[in-house]
């Protein structure tokens, strides 16, 4: 598999690591809602199909990246800095709700 | 069979001769033979017995597809099992061995399985041994009994016992165009690739490139085609955007266009030349690849069609004109297509005498018949070979009038010492199938032919099913182009082609029924019978069949076998083979030798991380203990000492005097940045905002559940600047745990964080003597209590080094970290251990560092493990309650609070002798049947400050049962007696003595 | 100066090696600049930042990945998006971009002894590379100036591109002597010496 980083080009899956789901959004840093911070540390979508995931290119540049993987068939469709796609959390809960 | 050596033609260089043993006698061979044309070039026809039957076995191809003819290679000891004869090259000195008989090839007693063999069918295994019940044993108790005696009587080659000494490497490689295959096809897309300014890997399986135009008996443009392929190889050669890469298998085809190639680099050598490796693995990643790869011919099933003497058509003619061998001096054909009439005539030409060809078509072509003739050969149209005849080879074959379907009574005698069979062609389109291609059925070919080209692969010649040369080449030139991004149309004229032209496209007739063992699958001895049975007994998707008869999973991947089988289960279900389905092809294409795939993670280069004191601690007597990559001191030994002696005496003279511990290889990474303090504050548990200039404060930080993720201390060298140490384990985690937030959470943080581990050479003074020790040592800064008290931090020299000091203590001793930049780190260690002296300064190791902190109770890895919170580890003091930091929600769950959770104890053997870590801590004592674990041990060691063995432990409740009586239970080690629970903290609890 | 020892000295056994008949396909050595420095922007100081690298080490980088120059003993390349990697002969390269990169344009991180340069020189170098890196070498994608983070399994390295045929990796300092005797090793094939 190759992941393409926005900063270094294609480069093997090897050098990466999965840094976890990207639809996920993590409550105010202050908040004490629990139930909120329970959604964000174990509540997963486990979509079959276009995944939103966190990559960091750990063995290159070390930025993290978003990337969109299909998860049946592996396809990258897309992957850009991570910023640059973070979902708002009114949108995150949306995709929660649809899958 | 009686197989000689032609005087004239081939590839072969016959001014040398190649010396080598089969089965201890010596044989001569010239180079450009296999293994497989020199034996047979020597008459040898035998090469092995079979699988299950322990029949004899010859050769049936000459080529990657070879089921038959498996050998055995020795080579410095090392024993390569189940290698086809067929592809392995000769060397001066080569030792070959036969397969899977015993005592002798020609007498195997394991023959005998022939006569139980109505026993031996499919799922033989499964019914004997899964099965409910045989008398007197059953089931897998009856497996345990027999399995010997079978493991023994079935099977391929067996491997050595020595160690493989051979090197292995890897390699990467981009191109923007990868040809598999060499052929006419192939050679034609590298070239227009080539020409268009492409970069070019051109992969060949075999030794010699060019494919089938080394035994074409074609012209191309008017040259041989073996000529015109190799000037074109030799246009590529020169060119330097092409690559070739001969005697390479491209064996898996993997998403984003990542390939895997085998090159056998040295494997035809009598020796690899000095730093050569034996195989190289390829990792090739290519913009497009052309499937170049061919196809396979197929044998057809019948009685006895594994006799020695039977063998593929076209690999009688590869024999007779690439390795110039004339594989017999009587041959008779048999075939249900046409182009095993080339054969004949390419066979007639190299010598021998066509007796026969039999057809199963009742009516032929012209092109056909006029080859029969100019053979003069006996055409037979309407017949098919019924048996075989011969018992360790053939002598003939038995031919009855065939309507198609069955054979009927007019029997025949055709007498032949050789029998060519072609059964049709099935392309090579493994690889296609692996990138994902699904195969379409094609009625003319009778064969799967690989779906259109995707944008990622453009396949060419006889992958496609174009046999015809002028139209491969076509075909080739139009893929290079395509695959190199040129979209235009070709001007070039096609190639003239002259020579045996005809329609490839064969009868559909499979297999000729008869009485007697008809194989489908030549190397796991799977019959027809043995098709038919699995459909009886339930097995009709292709898939199940195939791993219920074994069909086509041995090492030559059913690549003869496949599509037979298939029509043979087509016809039983009595449904169309297309409607059977095919199976998928997965990786690997042909074997793949695994050292090949470990290669440089083998041995002696495994990576290994040095402290920059590392060859003292080696010169100082160390002994070394790998701590994941690193390399740590355990203990310096003296003569004559145990590990334990060593450790307590050095820990000892850490309490009494002082100690130096390299603690080089502590986690250190540089947090930089005006909000560097603001993002400490978040990460850690307790305040790092407060903390002033040349201050150090320990610290704790959880991970987003609320588990303890890791401990330290974190240095303030600056209003922006930070040094934070990690856990030796943990460093790599912890930095792209801050990378992380740095990154997805908190991108408005303006802080960098960067590992500069590597940058400082640590080393830890310890003992109520260290100060004593800086002081003789130190200049440019004063180290007293007012100066340098605990947690403070002065920047100094040593021997005219640069050094930070910090006062910190993981002994519980009055003790000083030292920093330098790395390259002085022995120096500066020297200095210290000079200064020292006078002291009677001792060099510890990890056990003495482990020893004086059990006695401590200070936590590390083992009781960190992921599971334990702040409060199990009574660490809730470095909880801040004045800001949110990483976890401080999720670390107040309710689940988290309870009082019965794991909790840190210590631990006393009331027996005063060692339990190990892991050993469980139990109420009640029963050691046979040890009762509910209420903990285990975590550390343990003899302290040599109370004088007796402790442990530390994670054990429910632990809080609330300090002071009371349980049990260390450990049945793997047979080490059980009773334990005193108690406080952590052994030793100073007051923690007194850090004050000196 | 005192005493610097560099994780190299057990291994760094100048000379040829490997078959004698082979010529010597790569030249293999450690350039041991005085400084190796890593500079870092925030998001709005990465101007500034390559400014500050011209400024001090007169090497003008423009904003694209991996962009890097070098001259004479001299280098500086970016090793990911805001950051770069400068080395130098002389030691004190940190003190000096110190004093001209205030903490709000960037961070200065001295890696003098934290990291270990690694040259190898000839016409083989990049083949033997290739052997390591899953990176694209050739001129054509990696020009003269251009540098790459990578890695080799747990070597985490820093590559920069000389000349046509030389490159100079960066590795952490603990890991250098493990990965020279490997470099060592996959060069016997080529031929190599140790200057
Ligand atoms: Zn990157």
């Amino acid at each position: 598999m190759l992941i393409s980083c926005p900063h270094c080009g294609p480069r093997d899956v090897s050098e990466f690591t999965y840094q976890g789901d990207g639809n996920r959004v993590r409550p105010d840093h202050a908040s004490t809602d629990i139930g909120a911070w329970n959604a964000y540390v174990y509540d997963r979508v486990n979509i079959a199909g276009e995944h939103n995931e966190i990559w960091q290119h750990s063995g290159g540049c070390r930025m993290h990246l978003s990337v969109t993987r299909n998860t049946l068939t592996h396809k990258i469709s897309s992957s850009t800095p991570v910023q640059a796609a973070r979902p708002t959390q009114k949108a995150a809960r949306k995709s929660r709700t649809k899958a | 069979m009686t197989s000689t050596r032609i005087s004239m033609g081939g590839r072969i260089d016959r001014s040398r001769v190649i010396n080598f043993t089969f089965d201890g006698k010596r044989f001569a061979g010239h180079p450009g033979d296999t293994l497989a044309s020199a034996l047979l070039a020597n008459g040898v026809s035998l090469f092995g017995r079979s699988f299950k039957y322990h029949r004899p076995r010859g050769v049936l191809s000459a080529g990657v597809d070879e089921p038959n003819a498996l050998v055995t290679i020795v080579r410095d000891a090392v024993r390569e099992p189940n290698l086809p004869a067929t592809t392995v090259e000769i060397y001066d000195g080569l030792i070959a061995e036969s397969q899977n008989r015993y005592p002798s090839l020609q007498f195997d007693v394991g023959a005998v399985n022939q006569l139980a063999s109505r026993f031996l069918g499919a799922g033989f295994y499964y019914k004997t041994f899964m099965g409910p019940k045989i008398w007197p044993l059953k089931g897998t108790r009856f497996w345990m009994f027999c399995e010997h005696f079978i493991r023994r009587a079935a099977g391929l080659g067996t491997a050595g016992l020595e160690p493989d000494r051979s090197r292995y490497e890897r390699m990467n490689a981009f191109c923007d165009v990868l040809v598999v295959g060499s052929g006419p096809a192939g050679l034609s897309a590298a070239k227009a690739a080539a020409d268009q300014g492409a970069n070019v890997i051109m992969a060949d399986i075999d030794a010699r490139f060019g494919g089938s135009a080394n035994w074409s008996e074609e012209t191309i443009d008017g040259a041989p085609a073996s000529e015109w392929a190799s000037a074109i190889v030799q246009q590529l050669a020169t060119m330097p955007n092409v690559r070739l890469l001969s005697r390479t298998s491209v064996w898996g085809y993997y998403d984003s266009n990542t390939l895997a190639a085998l090159e056998r680099v040295s494997d035809h050598k009598t020796r690899p030349s000095f730093g050569e490796p034996r195989h190289r693995h390829w990792t090739i990643r290519a913009g497009h690849v052309v499937l170049a790869t061919g196809a396979f011919e197929r044998p057809m099933v019948f009685t006895g069609n594994d006799l020695p003497g039977v063998m593929l058509a076209s690999a009688g003619q590869r024999y007779a004109n690439e390795f110039g061998v004339l594989i017999g001096r009587r041959v008779a054909l048999f075939t249900n297509n046409d182009t095993a009439y080339g054969a004949a005539l390419a066979l007639k030409r190299a010598g021998a005498t066509i007796a026969a060809i039999i057809d199963v078509r009742k009516t032929v072509s012209d092109t056909a018949r006029s080859a029969a003739a100019e053979c003069y050969a006996e055409l037979i149209t309407g017949y098919a070979v019924q048996t075989t005849e011969g018992s360790k080879q053939l002598d003939g074959v038995r031919i009855q009038q065939f309507d198609g379907q069955r054979t009927t009574e007019r029997e025949r005698l055709v007498e032949a010492d050789c029998l060519l069979v072609s059964g049709g062609w099935s392309p090579a389109i493994h690889l296609a199938s692996q990138a994902g291609a699904h195969p379409i059925w094609n009625e003319d070919l009778q064969a799967f032919l690989p779906p259109p080209p995707t944008d990622k692969w453009v396949g060419a010649g006889a992958f496609n099913g174009t046999f015809d040369t002028a139209t491969a080449i076509d075909e080739g030139l139009s893929a290079g182009r395509t695959a190199s991004g040129n979209t235009k149309p070709r001007k070039t004229k096609s190639s003239v082609v002259e020579g045996y032209k005809c329609q490839p496209n064969p009868a559909p007739v499979f297999e000729i029924k008869g009485k007697g063992k008809a194989f489908v699958d030549f190397q796991h001895d799977v019959t027809a019978d043995d098709v038919r049975l699995a459909h009886t007994e339930g097995f009709t998707s292709v898939e199940h069949l195939k791993r219920y008869t074994t069909l086509g999973m041995a090492t030559d991947q059913g690549k003869t076998s496949n599509v037979p089988g298939m029509a043979i289960m087509a016809e039983t279900i009595g449904k169309p083979i297309p409607e059977v389905g095919s199976t998928r092809f997965r990786p690997p294409f042909a074997p793949v030798s695994v050292g090949a795939l470990a290669a440089e993670r083998f041995g002696d280069l495994k990576p290994e991380r040095l402290t920059p004191m590392h060859d003292w601690h080696i010169d100082h007597g160390a002994t070394m203990y790998g701590a994941g990559l690193w390399y740590r001191p355990m203990i310096y030994g003296l003569k004559g000492e145990t590990v334990e002696q060593a450790y307590v005496r050095e820990a000892r003279a850490v309490r009494s005097g002082v100690g130096i511990v390299d603690v080089s290889t502590l986690g250190k990474i540089a947090v930089q940045g005006p909000d560097a303090a603001e993002f400490l504050d978040r990460v850690y548990t307790n305040m790092f905002s407060t903390l002033p200039v040349n201050k150090a404060r320990y610290g704790m930080m959880l991970r987003e559940d609320g588990f303890v993720m890791d401990d330290g201390t974190t240095w303030r060298l600056g209003e922006t600047e930070f040094l934070m140490t990690t856990t030796t384990a943990n460093a790599g985690k912890v930095m792209q745990h801050l990378e992380y937030f740095l990154d997805v959470v908190w991108p408005d943080l303006k802080v960098h964080v960067t590992s500069v581990t590597d940058q400082w050479a640590g080393a830890a003074v310890a003992g109520p003597r260290s100060r004593a020790v800086l002081e003789a040592c130190v200049s440019g800064t004063a180290v007293d209590n007012a100066a340098l008290p605990f947690m403070g931090i002065v920047h100094g020299e040593i021997a005219g080094v640069k050094v930070m000091i910090c006062r910190l203590s993981f002994s519980g001793e009055l003790a000083y970290e030292v920093y330098c930049g790395a390259n002085s780190g022995t120096h500066v260690w020297e200095a210290l251990i000079e200064a020292g002296k006078p002291h009677g300064i001792t060099p510890y190791g990890l056990e003495a560092l482990g020893t004086l902190r059990i006695e401590k109770g200070h936590v590390t890895g083992a009781e960190i493990d992921g599971r334990t919170t702040a409060h199990d580890l009574h660490l809730d003091w470095l909880l801040s309650k004045k800001k949110p930091f990483i976890g401080s929600a999720m670390m107040n769950r309710e689940g988290l609070q309870a009082e019965d959770r794991l909790q840190l104890v210590g631990i006393i053997p009331l027996d005063n002798l060692p339990i190990n870590g892991g050993a469980h801590i139990v109420e009640e004592l029963h050691e046979s049947h040890p009762s509910d674990s209420i903990g285990h041990v975590t550390a343990m060691c003899y302290s040599p400050a109370l004088g007796k063995y402790i442990a530390l432990a994670l054990v429910k409740a632990g809080k609330s049962r300090r002071g009371s009586r349980a049990f260390v239970s450990d049945p793997l080690r047979k080490r059980f007696g009773p334990v005193e629970i108690v406080s952590h903290h052994f030793f100073d609890p007051e923690g007194s003595r850090l004050h000196g | 100066m005192v005493d610097t020892v560099s994780p190299l000295e057990p291994v760094l056994n100048r000379g040829r090696f490997a078959n004698t008949a082979a010529q010597t396909g790569v030249v293999i050595s450690e350039p041991a600049p005085g400084s190796i420095v890593q500079l870092a922007a925030w998001p709005d100081t990465d101007q500034k930042v390559r400014e500050a690298i011209a400024s001090v080490l007169k090497l003008n980088l423009d904003n694209s990945p991996g962009a890097g120059a070098v001259s004479g003993h001299r280098a500086a390349f970016n090793i990911a998006p805001r950051r770069y990697l400068l080395a130098e002969e002389d030691e004190g390269l940190a003190e000096r971009l110190l004093s001209i990169v205030p903490a709000d344009v960037g961070s200065v991180t001295d890696l003098s002894h934290g990291r270990t340069a690694i040259r190898i020189d000839g016409e083989k170098s990049e083949w033997i590379l290739a052997k390591f890196f899953a990176v694209d070498f050739s001129l054509a994608r990696f020009p003269v100036g251009q540098g790459v983070s990578t890695s080799h399994h747990d070597i985490f390295t820093q590559i920069q591109r000389r000349s046509e045929t030389t490159f100079d990796l960066y590795v952490f300092r603990s890991f250098a002597r493990s990965f020279w005797r490997s470099l060592c090793h996959a060069s016997e094939e080529t031929g190599y010496e140790i200057r």
